[in-house]
């Protein structure tokens, strides 16, 4: 759950998710679930010479399950509460 | 079930759902949304005649208004990623995009020189798919329908729970270990017997000091051996 929580803190920020398909996909953050299915908005694709065919789309929905990873803002990372909500996960679970 | 896209047949011969794809309603499927009038494209290949869109709670089905013998399926299980895409540089006509996972993981095109067989071609290797509505102002309708039905189709083994377990198991075993060595000094043993403290404070220091000695030895190496069979019978 320390991922669901922390990515819904970055709705609304702009992110990058890259899927194990190697297609990486930039947005900004609408929503996440408890699932880490990710919904974009505004997208486009990162390496649009190796997907010439893939989508401007405005919104875009990704599967968690296919997500390898999503690169962060870095105003988006906040230590401190990443310290601490790793210490009460470790506790926790 | 298998991923992928699959050929999709089964029809209701009579009655007043008629013609709807045959689902698996014993085991809870529900059909969530119908759309008309709805070309699809697989991969490369160019676009099929109309047909009717069924989304139901585990899969989407596409049957041809045309041939009765033509319909094809994908389980939103397999479904990695659906969009709305209007740009007409991405495709001439706006659609809901989707990309499918496969079976064989590299996902081999559909390049020019399978589509003069595009009668057999495979079905399972096709990566992507576009639904191309005749009335694109149910492209929103049409996501957002996709968004619920996949979140009502998580994975169904729980990997993250399995990796957990793999991963933290032999964690906390080396981490008992890793606690049992740092941890010397007077503070283990007072734990495991109190009644030595008192001796140690009062003065006996030689004589409990060494006793504490043996029982930390003693214990250290006992504990090691175990939780390191621990270990190893986690991995195998």
């Amino acid at each position: 759950m320390l991922f669901f929580s922390y990515f819904k803190e970055l709705v609304g920020k702009e992110v990058t998710v890259e899927l194990k398909n190697d297609l990486a996909i930039r947005g900004i953050l609408h929503s996440v679930d408890q699932y880490l299915n990710i919904k974009l908005e505004n997208t486009r694709v990162v390496d649009q010479d190796k997907y010439p065919h893939m989508l401007s789309v405005r919104n875009c929905f990704i599967r968690g399950s296919v997500v390898r990873y999503v690169q962060l803002p870095p105003d988006g990372v906040d230590i401190d509460i990443l310290h601490d909500a790793t210490r009460r996960e470790a506790r926790g679970g | 079930m298998g991923l992928g896209l699959r050929h999709f047949t089964d029809r209701v011969q009579e009655g007043e759902c008629a013609g709807q794809p045959l689902l698996d309603s014993e085991n809870g499927e529900e059909l969530l949304h119908v759309q008309q009038r709805v070309v699809i494209v697989l991969g490369n290949l160019p676009p099929e005649s109309p047909g009717t869109l069924f989304i139901s709670s585990k899969q989407v089905v596409w049957l041809s208004d045309v041939d009765v013998e033509k319909g094809y399926a994908v389980d939103f299980l397999s479904i990695s990623l659906h969009a709305v895409s209007r740009d007409p540089e991405a495709y001439p006509s706006p659609c809901i995009y989707t990309q499918i996972e496969t079976q064989g993981g590299e996902d081999e095109e559909l390049e020019d020189s399978d589509s003069e067989a595009s009668e057999h071609f495979d079905l399972s290797k096709i990566t992507e798919m576009r639904l191309v509505p005749s009335d694109p102002s149910q492209l929103d309708t049409l996501f957002n329908v996709f968004c619920e039905c996949a979140e009502l189709n998580p994975e169904p083994h729980d990997e993250l729970d399995d990796e957990h377990e793999w991963i933290f198991g032999p964690d906390q075993v080396l981490g008992d270990v890793m606690d049992a060595e740092t941890e010397e000094g007077p503070d283990w043993p007072i734990y495991e017997n109190p009644a030595n403290t008192i001796g140690y404070a009062n003065g006996e220091h030689d004589l409990a000091h060494s006793v504490l000695e043996l029982q930390i030895d003693d214990q250290r190496f006992e504990d090691a051996e175990e939780t390191d069979q621990g270990a190893h019978g986690a991995h195998r």
